[in-house]
């Protein structure tokens, strides 16, 4: 409610006179009528809704045509784009590394994040320094550090080099150039790129329990590890969840290290669904297609975000309970 | 009164909103507002706008600044764009009433694909007839308009110059320093790359996560078997299957075992990574084509070296050689290109006058032409224009000028396509057969099997 619309709805209770009254609610039914507050949310509606919400409706209507994006003749084909992506198997695949990549990822980063930011609190000499290292990956783009990672894994790159100087010289391989090795790669990257959010978010997290908390499990006896498991991670688990959502999110989104670092091969290995947007619809010039792989990726993006929430929503009114 | 008070605030702030809601609307309609010639539209002034992924900005400027001695009054602005991006930024472009006037399209289903923006191009056919005469077919290389020429005979762009693929690039300077000479057969290129391994040096290094040139490696050994089986089959006429593609897919396939091409090639991009290696001389021989011409200057050179992370940079005087008999066929080597790229004129262009001006100059006008042969990125699309030597510096003359005489004569000769008969989705489908190939995953009959049943689909 916008505040001239609730100071129009308190005058009749504060002006008992009934000229007034009939006044306030004459005044009440025009506010009613002609909401004032609304017209300055007309602007944001228009821009979200031809910015958003139309480009949404306009993408589904693109995903019914055949059509290259230029072409002024466009063909009506229906749903069978979709039909075509569910028959596509590049598109399951890309949906199978959506999923792998989010195990993946959240797993060890909330792992790495949660530990990093535990042995943080303990105040080490030079913490400050492991804080600012542990969060630089977060901030440099992919497009500067794809050639590194391009490098470092490439046949005669670093990886390799230091892998035959620890005499594990057998494993050394062309880490991007094969199938089984490329994709761990690019979870590799990311898994640097993401752990110092984790990180941050669960330093946060822990300044925010009470000492006493701590003190008390301490006083009972509880270790390090035990302290760990049984009192910090529980009481971190907003956070835990928070992440969740975030790595499901940037896994739908995960477009840039594969792009860069592997433009989504050997042969679709680290392609996903945002890859394969993209290059259906940019140098293949399907563009129906393309459309219709994005409004399956926004089905999936609030299928997801829904059964997030609802996991939440279940866990809070067991803890209110 | 508070709320008559709130009432006429909320008229003007309506009135307001729609003010604001209206200019947004009238905003996001500009958008999708046609363009078209205006009234003032003239073919020797105006200003247009010119994109394109090549030339290199330097040789845009030198286009530009020949054609604003005689066009003064036509001010041309080139924005060249990376060639990964140019397909991202065009399409749009081209869908809205704001994009370039002039924009480079190119054969084939690649990069700036003539099927993909023939739709946006005015047909030039007339302006092309009025520069040269009804004849004009016969003063332009014939693979010009062959592969810019839409199947309903639309000329969509005329062509500035042509690029062959098939020629295999050295460092003669590293050739030299081993005392080894140059492959001319399968085995010869075996034991130059084993004498090369052995000193710890990169022999030939492919970019073979890049589909576009594997097709060239794989078109060069198909033709060295039988001359023009790829291009049936690239025209449908011939299957993949066909011995002498599955033969040249094993061939091919041994470049990898026989440790000719480097380790890890599937990882690799032609486009920086192999480029940047060769022009650093970390690597002995590439393959490219025609377009490395340029780096044969002493002003080419240096600034591709330099560009290629090279510091205080010192070009060394590259040459091409003839690919080698892989097979023992004794066919010529062979050599197969496309029109680099044409120029296109918008057909929402407010100035097409001016644009097809610029347009046809560049491609028919002979001093153009001059400036265009001389800058060695492009093979002159007139045939009667070849480079003058005298005004072309290069690295070493002695060495270079001769094989860049050879491979332009050979080239002028060529009318077998690179790119031309090949889809979009045909040359996706290839990436993977070659890559399958190249990674172990298939061998070459499987491969080229689920190729003919792609191009079938």
């Amino acid at each position: 409610m916008t505040i001239s619309s609730r100071a129009a709805e308190q005058t009749p209770i504060t002006r008992p006179d009934d000229d007034r009254a009939q006044e306030g609610g004459a005044a009440r039914r025009r506010s009613f009528r002609r909401p004032s507050g609304y017209a300055w949310i007309l602007p944001a509606l228009v821009f979200s809704v031809g910015l958003l919400y139309y480009s949404v409706g306009y993408t589904g209507y693109i995903s019914t045509l055949i059509w290259n994006g230029t072409a002024p003749d466009v063909t009506h084909v229906g749903l069978a784009n979709y039909a075509k992506a569910f028959s596509d198997p590049v598109f399951w695949l890309t949906l199978q590394h959506t999923a792998i990549s989010f195990v993946v990822t959240f797993s060890i980063s909330t792992v790495l994040g949660f530990v990093f930011a535990a042995l943080l609190h303990s105040r080490p000499w030079f913490g400050g320094l492991y804080k600012v290292a542990l969060f630089v990956p977060v901030v440099l783009a992919p497009a500067i550090m794809a050639p590194v990672f391009r490098q470092i894994f490439a046949n005669d790159g670093q990886f390799n080099w230091l892998l035959t100087h620890v005499g594990l010289g057998s494993l050394a391989q062309p880490w991007l150039a094969q199938s089984g090795t490329a994709l761990a790669v690019i979870l590799a990257i990311t898994i640097w790129g993401g752990t110092g959010v984790s990180f941050i978010l669960y330093f946060a997290a822990m300044g925010q329990l009470d000492p006493e908390l701590l003190e008390a499990a301490e006083l009972d006896g509880a270790g390090n590890i035990r302290r760990l498991a049984s009192i910090i991670w529980p009481n971190v688990r907003g956070t835990t969840l928070a992440l969740a959502t975030l790595s499901a999110i940037g896994a739908l989104k995960t477009f840039d290290i594969p792009y860069l670092v592997t433009v989504g091969g050997p042969n679709f290995a680290t392609e996903f669904l945002g890859t394969l947007i993209y290059r259906t619809s940019i140098p293949l010039g399907a563009v129906g297609y393309g459309a219709a792989l994005s409004i399956l990726l926004l089905v999936i993006a609030l299928a997801m975000a829904i059964v997030l929430n609802a996991g939440r929503n279940k866990r809070g009114a067991r803890t209110d309970a | 009164m508070f709320g008559i008070r709130s009432g006429r605030r909320s008229a003007k702030s309506l009135a307001a909103a729609l003010i604001v809601a209206g200019l947004a609307a009238g905003a996001l309609a500009g958008c999708s507002s046609s363009g078209g010639s205006n009234s003032t539209d003239s073919a020797t002034k105006g200003s247009i706008t010119w994109w394109g992924w090549t030339p290199e900005i330097g040789v845009g400027k030198q286009y530009i600044a020949a054609f604003n001695k005689v066009y003064p009054n036509i001010k041309v602005t080139y924005k060249q764009v990376a060639t990964a991006s140019y397909d991202a930024a065009i399409r749009p472009a081209l869908a809205s009433s704001v994009g370039p006037d002039v924009f480079n399209i190119a054969p084939g289903g690649g990069i700036g694909s003539i099927a993909a923006y023939q739709g946006s191009a005015l047909d030039l056919t007339p302006v092309v007839t009025k520069a040269l005469g009804s004849g004009w077919k016969s003063k332009v290389a014939a693979i010009g308009p062959a592969g810019l020429t839409t199947s309903s005979g639309k000329l969509a762009a005329l062509a500035v110059g042509s690029t062959f693929a098939g020629s295999v690039w050295i460092n003669p300077d590293m050739f030299s320093k081993y005392g080894l000479t140059p492959p001319k057969t399968f085995g010869d290129w075996v034991k130059v790359c084993s004498a090369f391994a052995s000193h710890g040096v990169t022999c030939f290094e492919q970019g073979a996560g890049d589909p576009g040139f594997n097709m060239d490696l794989l078109h060069s050994i198909a033709d060295s078997i039988k001359p023009g089986v790829w291009s049936k089959a690239a025209a449908g006429t011939v299957k993949w299957t066909d011995p002498t593609l599955v033969q040249a897919m094993t061939v091919f396939k041994s470049m990898f075992s026989n440790g000719i091409i480097q380790k890890g090639a599937v990882g690799v991009q032609q486009y920086p990574d192999v480029n940047n290696d060769f022009l650093a001389g970390k690597t002995a021989m590439v393959m490219m084509g025609t377009w490395y011409m340029q780096y044969s200057t002493l002003a080419g050179a240096t600034a591709a070296v330099s560009a290629a992370g090279v510091a205080n940079a010192k070009p060394f005087p590259m040459v091409s050689i003839p690919f080698p008999d892989v097979t023992g066929a004794g066919n010529p080597a062979p050599l197969f290109g496309d029109a680099d790229y044409g120029l296109a004129v918008n057909t929402k262009s407010k100035h097409p006058k001016a644009a097809e001006t610029f347009v046809t100059w560049l491609g028919t006008n002979t001093a153009a032409q001059q400036v265009v042969a001389n800058s060695l990125n492009d093979i002159s699309a007139l045939s009667s224009v070849s480079p003058k030597w005298s005004d072309v510096t290069l690295v070493d003359p002695s060495t270079q000028q001769s094989t860049l005489q050879s491979l332009i004569g050979r080239a002028s000769k060529i009318t077998e396509p690179r790119l031309g008969d090949l889809s979009t989705a045909l040359g996706q489908a290839m990436g993977v057969a070659t890559a399958s190939v190249a990674a172990g995953n298939a061998t070459p009959v499987q491969a080229l099997t689920t190729l003919q049943s792609s191009a079938k689909g």
